[in-house]
């Protein structure tokens, strides 16, 4: 991309952005759309300071719950991973079991989650680790299917263990799937928790978007809505600049 | 031969733990098979929920619906932006960062502003389809080899054979596979706000029968929902395969 | 085969297609078990990947993306338990006579062909083996890069006296390099002939000899190609 086409793309993207919001403004207060549904983006600004406290709360549950489920869904799905994906019955018995999982809607086990753990944390970790579990699982076991052979032969030719193959060989070739997987994986975890939030929360973000919308506070919503998504937006880029950092080799 | 039986057994293994497991704590809870099937038998004969085949329906028309609205939105989306090399820039990045969101937290909105009917769920639905398909598109653009189309067009075709001869068919492949994520994606959808909260469809009987604590109706109800899924997983991979042999 | 590896160097030529390159594969670093026969290294036979005694080079140059030149020529001493300061040493001795003295840093991606080829033959060099497999080493590269990288390698095995097993599809590279050349059958890999070698380096291609066995060994090898077209 030349200077001049980035400075044009840039322009579009700012104007584009722009013209939606006034455009959206404009309609709103001409009464073309109800502003009980839509409020105009002057609103939502303003509504940001009255959940402001109560959002940030409920964020931070939700972003606390998400962790603990991310840690576990990435531990569980690269051990997993690398044990399935490298061991040859293990694959083959247990491969479809584990695309059939990752397939499956997940939502329809909700409701029995809940009858046995309660409301709370512990459905919300459950479920987000499920959700973030499966897709990096996948993708490792792919990983290590797809790990350049020459290099296993290579390192057999130059004695290694199988201890070494997997600490020098195995494991270094699917980094990048691993920060492909982790990079997949927290915009899962994040869903997961959200939805149980939704579904059968006390708190965090998930439930306090439930209420806004059952409450009709629109423009309490649509903030609560932006600021999730902008954090988990900041989180995505966040991996994205440590997988660049990460991989310079490729 | 002898890995299918090995899954098998073990399919058969997990069962049968799950219902000395579920006997041994609480059968109420953890419903063993033996409780399942005839539950799953009631359910068909529409002795338990009588309203059984028309919630199928419902969630049924709601996920042809969705369905049919992202397909016709991610491949105008797709190839607007494929196509077009500056609006594609610049508007790429921002469906990319879109898709960073965890769909489910524009939800509450949509059903803010559709309600608790069918519109909601519809509406989610296409959502989730509407991405898998639209990126799908463009990275299908993004491989046909620019090379074709230039011998294409040297041979006098025009823009709309170009299309038609040369990019479908080089990006049926991709497409296709997009296509199917976008179904699996809206057939979810659907479910998932059937389930987060509805008046009809499958998840309304699922939430009923939660709430009443009938544990082996919803079990029950959730192997219907399942076989929904997977018949509609195995309609795409057969036009999928049927996609595949075209593209050979 | 014990023969084949006691020889100081052998240039060796089998074709494409299947049989004999299994063959020779029961040798290259002893990864896989011949059909039949055995195979012995200075009368003692090897039954796998036995890298203190033999080194691989192969046709892709297998480097590991994520380590660097310097760290790609340290793998075999790493395996080996070589502590990180020694195997350091020995892989930054070898990069000037690779003509890497500049790229040690650098990853694999960041080199190009013939370099990337030259680390995978630093690698070999660097747990110091009498024998040194080399199947097709220079057969990914284009033409010209091919030519020099002969050359080098001549310079280098004058420097270290190894014996070179060294595969090839090139009558050229066959007799530029070798002081024995064997030709492999096509199906299955057997030694069709021997041809030796005694002329001095570096040879004059145009010499009569040469070009005397360029023509005998091509006629050995025409067969087996024709074979091996006709069975493809």
């Amino acid at each position: 991309m030349t200077s001049a086409e980035r400075a044009r793309v840039l322009v579009l993207q700012v104007v584009s952005v722009l013209a939606l919001l006034g455009i959206w403004e404009g309609a709103a207060r001409a009464g073309w759309v109800d502003p009980l549904f839509v409020p105009a983006p002057s609103a939502v600004v303003g509504a940001f300071g009255r959940i402001g406290p109560s959002a940030l709360a409920g964020l931070a549950d939700t972003l606390a719950k998400t962790a603990v489920a991310y840690v576990l869904s990435v531990v569980l799905g690269v051990s997993l991973g690398v044990a399935v994906g490298s061991v040859r019955v293990l694959r083959e018995v247990s491969g479809p079991f584990v695309v059939a999982a990752y397939g499956m809607p997940k939502i329809l086990v909700l409701p029995w989650i809940v009858l046995i753990l309660g409301f709370g944390t512990a459905p919300a970790i459950l479920y987000g680790t499920i959700h973030g579990l499966f897709p990096i699982l996948v993708l490792v076991m792919g990983g290590v299917r797809d790990v350049d052979r020459t290099l296993v032969t290579v390192a057999r030719a130059f004695g290694a263990s199988s201890w070494q193959l997997y600490w020098k060989v195995l494991l270094p070739a699917i980094v990048p799937t691993v920060l492909a997987g982790m990079r997949l994986g927290i915009v899962f975890c994040l869903l997961g928790v959200l939805i149980v939030e939704m579904f059968a929360g006390v708190r965090g973000m998930g439930f306090v978007m439930g209420s806004l919308a059952n409450g009709f506070q629109a423009p309490e919503l649509f903030a609560a809505t932006a600021l999730v998504s902008a954090s988990s937006i900041a989180i995505v880029l966040a991996l994205d600049s440590l997988n660049n950092r990460l991989s310079r080799w490729r | 031969m002898r890995v299918a039986l090995i899954r098998l057994a073990i399919l058969g293994a997990l069962v049968l733990a799950w219902e000395l497991l579920a006997r041994a704590a609480n059968p109420l809870l953890y419903v063993p098979p033996s409780v399942v099937v005839p539950a799953l038998g009631r359910l068909l004969v529409l002795d338990s929920y009588p309203e059984l085949p028309q919630s199928l329906l419902l969630t049924l028309r709601e996920i042809v619906i969705a369905y049919a609205l992202a397909i016709a939105a991610g491949l105008g989306c797709g190839f607007v932006l494929g196509l077009n090399r500056l609006v594609g820039r610049a508007y790429g990045p921002i469906l990319a960062a879109l898709y960073a969101v965890p769909a489910v937290v524009w939800y509450p909105s949509l059903m803010l502003f559709f309600g608790l009917d069918a519109a909601s769920k519809i509406a989610f639905g296409f959502l989730l389809g509407f991405f898998p398909i639209t990126l799908a598109v463009l990275a299908g653009v993004r491989q046909v080899n620019p090379h074709m189309v230039l011998v294409a067009r040297a041979f006098g075709a025009r823009p709309a054979v170009v299309f038609a001869k040369v990019m479908v068919p080089a990006m049926l492949f991709t497409l296709v596979g997009g296509l199917r994520t976008g179904l699996a994606l809206s057939v979810i959808g659907v479910i998932v706000g059937e389930i987060l909260g509805s008046k009809g469809g499958m998840g309304a009987l699922i939430n009923h029968a939660y709430g009443l604590f009938r544990t082996a109706d919803y079990v029950a109800l959730v192997l219907v929902t399942l076989a929904l899924v997977v018949a509609s997983d195995v309609v795409a991979s057969l036009v999928e395969r049927r996609a595949q042999r075209w593209s050979d | 085969m014990s023969d084949l590896i006691a020889v100081e160097r052998v240039g060796k030529r089998y074709l494409t297609g299947s049989g004999p390159i299994e063959a020779l594969r029961d040798v290259r670093g002893g990864l896989v078990v011949p059909d039949g026969g055995r195979v012995v290294v200075d009368g003692r036979p090897v039954t796998g990947p036995d890298p203190r005694r033999v080194a691989t080079v192969f046709q892709e140059a297998g480097l590991f993306p994520w380590r660097t030149a310097l760290e790609n020529i340290e793998f075999g001493l790493e395996l080996q338990g070589v502590p990180r300061g020694q195997r350091r040493a020995v892989a930054t001795e070898l990069l000037g006579p690779l003509g890497l003295r500049e790229f040690g840093a650098k990853y694999p991606r960041e080199l190009s062909g013939g370099m990337r080829q030259r680390v995978a033959i630093g690698r070999a060099l660097a747990i110091d083996t009498q024998i040194i497999l080399m199947d097709e080493p220079f057969g990914a590269l284009d033409e010209q890069t091919r030519l020099l990288m002969g050359e080098w390698l001549l310079d280098i095995w004058r420097r270290t006296r190894k014996t070179v097993v060294f595969v090839t599809h090139s009558l050229h590279e066959a007799l530029a390099l070798s002081t024995r050349v064997v030709v492999m059958t096509a199906r299955p890999g057997r030694i069709k002939s021997v041809l030796e070698l005694p002329m001095a380096y570096p040879r004059a291609m145009e010499s009569a000899d040469l070009i005397a066995l360029r023509a005998k060994l091509w006629s050995d090898i025409r067969d087996e190609s024709l074979r091996a077209m006709g069975d493809a």
